[in-house]
């Protein structure tokens, strides 16, 4: 039987530091947030030839003096993509920006995938909206799990259960949050829309693999009455070891799949459901059921 | 102590297998994504092919390819009663002008966001030339009043007698060229002759000077004799023909032009003595002349030909519009469509109908008539009805449309994605080649890991796909890129049930349970963390799909459809598939479950 409980002090150390880093990096660089919520406009242009590298299309750019392309930030995407992020576009300035690159690099070389412009209103509001949600989704959260645990009450009352798996729950956003604030820092690389979907999901998702544990230390609290608090949470998060693990891998088995093989779109969206899985999985195990214990422990002294 | 009959097993089994079919073969057919593309059909020896080849996926614009713009309907001009119906008007607009474009199955709808804030989100699929449908979808919609135009006729061409009158007459208008330019030839001041007989409005009163001009600036025919044929102080040998007429050109001198740009625009007067403007013209060589002419006109068929429009426009337009509303006829009780102009519109609509009474006014909108009332009377007061035979429906339909010309709410364009179909396909083909290698990468580890157990997870699993496919055809749901990334997540989550189950399972048998018993404790136990579990998940996805935009919603559907089915997938599939094993002949294989068996 792994020694879970007894060696909490390593997890409680552990993720401390990845939620403190997290919040310092968000702190001191921020996340950088995709023209979901800020408006402007992306184009992804597909060179069937050969493409031209990101400095000589900037040039381009610049000697052509578009409206709006002035600070147009050019990234290369998958094998032979650009993606170029500007300020909102209109459609002229749109066309414009697609006719100079055909113009120069040929009309038959420059195929535009995709192309998206979003005016600073719906940015704005998206994102009040992506708020509203996250609130929404946490409030239920933990209205389902005061709910899950309302018959709780010995030695710990039930709600001490539902903000410990909240405490967990925000463990989890604010590791993988802290993730993506490096991720941009160091490689450009955006949340939009899609990165608060992958974040409510996940708040829905790996909830479970708590309840899970928790559901145990109820029922093993009532078959196995003699041994210490703590002795019974370490032998539930033992008995439950496996399930979690094991659910958390076939979940991750597809994301993998999908992050390697399923196209760059939705790469990040992936990258941030697979972190927080393992995180999600992690914190479950590790970090909700310790902090039971302490919680129990710490207000016995008390007494 | 098996606590179910075989015989209800047995019924379960074969609704399973019935399913499990008709999914397959449902989620067989696809439609090419563009047309002439490759799609699929079910094999054609298949008995009710035609059925199964109607059930069709579909796609969300990320694959199929499109656009999905979002307008903000400018409404503050407008009383706030009164706003609903006009963004409605603007909708209907909006839509008549997708449906030109021949896509298939164009969305247009609105959508209020905030307090005022109107919304119209158009999505056309497949759409080829975006920047064409934005500047279409653009104009605002244009509401004109027109009166019969006395002039016509219906003729279309010219009669041998008429066709004889405009020979006749180009022919004497050569005549006169002719005897103009001899005259000119012979020394004659051109400057009188111009005065007397040029017929071109514009420079007859200065003596047919036409100044200082360009290459570029006149037709061609004229720039040749001008450029070309004509030295300095030259007159024309004869008269030069152009769509205009015929033409006495005197070349006065020429000079040197120095300038960098090579070309520019200048204002110019055109032959006719109509001001055109924005003229290109070429200084590539540098050189302009300074000229005069004397035009002699000839004639068209046009000039001769009555009006090819029936119809004329008044000055009267959808600017003069106060309100339009339904109302009914107090006798008929007919629904009947009011209108109400505003001072000036009154005035128009007056001095209209006081000419045509008796006579028909048309209404015309973005172009085409969509009312063609007679007048009975002249009408004062600036207000009119519509009477015809049409129903409360048509009436309000009309009624939107006016009010939507007559108030334009101006929108723009505040949001645009549209994604090319080559993408779209690409990302097919990732989503399917990564949901093909996640659910393999699944099953062998539900095998390695749950061996014979894990074996009957794969096939419930497999089943669930076809089922969640079907369902997804049926409902319909609209599949994105997010949307199979649902999905595919979901199978990852759908067998957690089963590894609930089976480790539930597991420790029953290692408790001394016998096979059969295990299995229907282990599904009992797990019952109440895989409903838990899952609960919470489409809490999440509900939420989601409030707060989404298409592409969330699709992610949060597919997700949500999937983790409902998979309950029901882990519960009865897998169930059924473990009661059938001989409980005998298992509690002897204690491998093939993974467990040392204690001996009970």
């Amino acid at each position: 039987m792994l020694r879970i409980i007894q060696k909490r002090n390593i997890f409680f150390i552990l993720s401390g530091t990845l939620v403190l880093v997290s919040i310092a990096a968000f702190i001191v660089w921020g996340l950088k947030l995709s023209i979901d919520f800020t408006g402007g406009s992306l184009s992804e242009i597909s060179f069937i030839k050969d493409r031209p590298n990101v400095a000589e299309v900037r040039e381009l750019l610049v000697s052509q003096k578009l409206n709006n392309t002035d600070e147009a930030v050019i990234q290369p995407a998958g094998s032979n993509e650009l993606i170029i992020r500007t300020k909102t576009l209109t459609e002229d300035e749109h066309q414009q920006l697609v006719n100079v690159l055909k113009d120069n690099y040929g009309q038959e070389n420059v195929v535009e995938n995709r192309f998206e412009s979003i005016g600073p209103v719906i940015g704005q509001e998206l994102q009040n909206k992506a708020i509203v949600a996250v609130i929404i989704v946490l409030a239920l959260i933990i209205t389902y799990i005061a709910f899950t645990f309302r018959k709780v009450s010995k030695p710990m009352a039930s709600w001490k259960y539902g903000l410990a798996a909240t405490i967990a729950l925000v463990h989890d956003v604010t590791i993988i949050t802290g993730a993506f604030v490096l991720l941009g820092h160091y490689l450009n690389i955006e949340v939009g829309l899609l990165f608060v979907t992958a974040l409510l999901t996940l708040l829905g998702y790996s909830v479970n693999d708590t309840i899970v544990v928790f559901d145990r230390i109820r029922e093993n609290l009532i078959y196995r009455p003699k041994e210490t608090f703590a002795e019974t949470v370490n032998q539930s998060a033992n008995e439950t070891i496996a399930r979690s693990i094991n659910t958390s891998l076939t979940a991750l088995l597809v994301l993998l799949a999908l992050y390697f093989l399923g196209g760059v779109t939705i790469k990040y969206f992936v990258l941030a459901l697979i972190l927080g899985i393992i995180f999600g999985t992690y914190s479950s195990i590790f970090v909700a059921s310790a902090l039971l214990v302490s919680w129990h422990e710490f207000s016995r002294r008390k007494r | 102590m098996a606590s179910f009959s075989r015989k209800r097993l047995s019924l379960t089994l074969v609704f399973i297998i019935i399913l499990a079919l008709f999914s397959a073969l449902a989620d067989w057919h696809a439609s090419p994504l563009q047309e002439g593309g490759a799609g699929l059909n079910v094999p054609e020896w298949l008995p009710g092919k035609n059925f199964w080849n109607k059930f069709d996926y579909h796609l969300g614009l990320d694959l199929k390819g499109g656009t999905h713009l979002i307008y903000d309907a400018d409404t503050l001009q407008i009383a706030s009663d009164d706003r609903e119906s006009a963004v409605e008007g603007v909708r209907d607009v909006i839509e008549r002008r997708v449906n030109a474009f021949g896509v298939s199955e164009p969305v247009v709808q609105t959508n209020k966001s905030g307090l005022a804030d109107y919304r119209i989100i158009v999505e056309l699929a497949g759409v080829k030339d975006v920047n064409q449908a934005i500047a279409m979808i653009g104009e605002t919609p244009l509401l004109e009043f027109k009166e019969q135009n006395p002039a016509y006729s219906g003729q279309q061409e010219l009669t041998t007698e008429q066709q004889k009158e405009l020979d006749d007459y180009n022919q004497q208008a050569l005549k006169r060229a002719e005897e103009i330019n001899k005259r000119a030839l012979a020394g004659e001041n051109f400057e009188s002759l111009a005065r007397e007989f040029s017929e071109d409005q514009g420079s007859r009163d200065k003596g047919g000077d036409l100044g200082w001009a360009a290459r570029g600036t006149f037709v061609p025919e004229f720039d040749q004799a001008l450029f070309e044929d004509l030295s300095v102080g030259q007159i024309t040998p004869a008269p030069i023909k152009t769509d205009f007429g015929y033409h006495i050109i005197k070349k006065i001198d020429e000079r040197q032009i120095k300038s960098d740009q090579p070309e520019a625009t200048v204002e110019a007067t055109d032959l006719s003595g109509e001001k055109v403007t924005d003229v290109n013209v070429d200084l590539n060589n540098n050189i302009e002349v300074l000229s005069s002419h004397i035009l002699i006109k000839t004639k068209t068929a046009n000039d001769i030909l009555p009006p090819k429009d029936e119809w004329k426009n008044t000055e009267l337009s959808g600017k003069h519009l106060k309100k339009s509303s339904v109302n009914y006829d107090n006798n008929t009780g007919d629904p009947e469509v009011s209108l109400e102009f505003n001072d000036e519109g009154a005035k128009l609509f007056e001095e209209i109908t006081g000419r045509n009474v008796g006579k028909p006014v048309a209404i015309f909108l973005d172009g085409t008539p969509i009312s063609v009332p007679n007048v009975n009377e002249k009408i004062t007061g600036g207000k009119a009805v519509i009477t015809g035979r049409f129903n409360l429906q048509e009436a309000k339909t009309l009624v939107q449309r006016l009010n939507a010309g007559a108030l334009p709410v101006p929108i723009s364009l505040i949001s645009q994605q549209t994604v090319g179909p080559s993408l779209g396909q690409r990302s097919i083909n990732d989503s399917l080649i990564a949901g093909l290698y996640g659910l393999l990468a699944v099953a062998v580890f539900m095998i390695l890991y749950y061996r014979l157990p894990g074996f009957l997870s794969v096939l419930a699993l497999a089943i669930y796909t076809l089922v969640v496919l079907m369902i997804f055809k049926v409902m319909p749901v609209t599949l994105t890129l997010a949307g199979m990334a649902g999905f595919i997540f979901s199978v990852g989550i759908a067998v957690d049930a089963n590894v609930l189950i089976f480790e539930r399972f597991k420790e029953e048998l290692r408790a001394g349970r016998a096979y059969a018993n295990a299995v229907e404790e282990g599904f009992k136990r797990a019952w109440t963390s895989i409903r838990d579990s899952n609960f919470s998940s489409l809490l999440t996805c509900l939420v989601l799909y409030w707060f989404g935009s298409s592409v969330i919603r699709g992610f949060a559907m597919t997700l949500g459809i999937g983790i409902i089915i998979s309950m029901f997938s882990a519960i009865i599939i897998t169930r059924s598939f473990m009661r059938l094993l001989k409980a005998g002949r298992m509690e002897k294989m204690g491998w093939l479950l993974g467990v040392k068996q204690k001996k009970s």
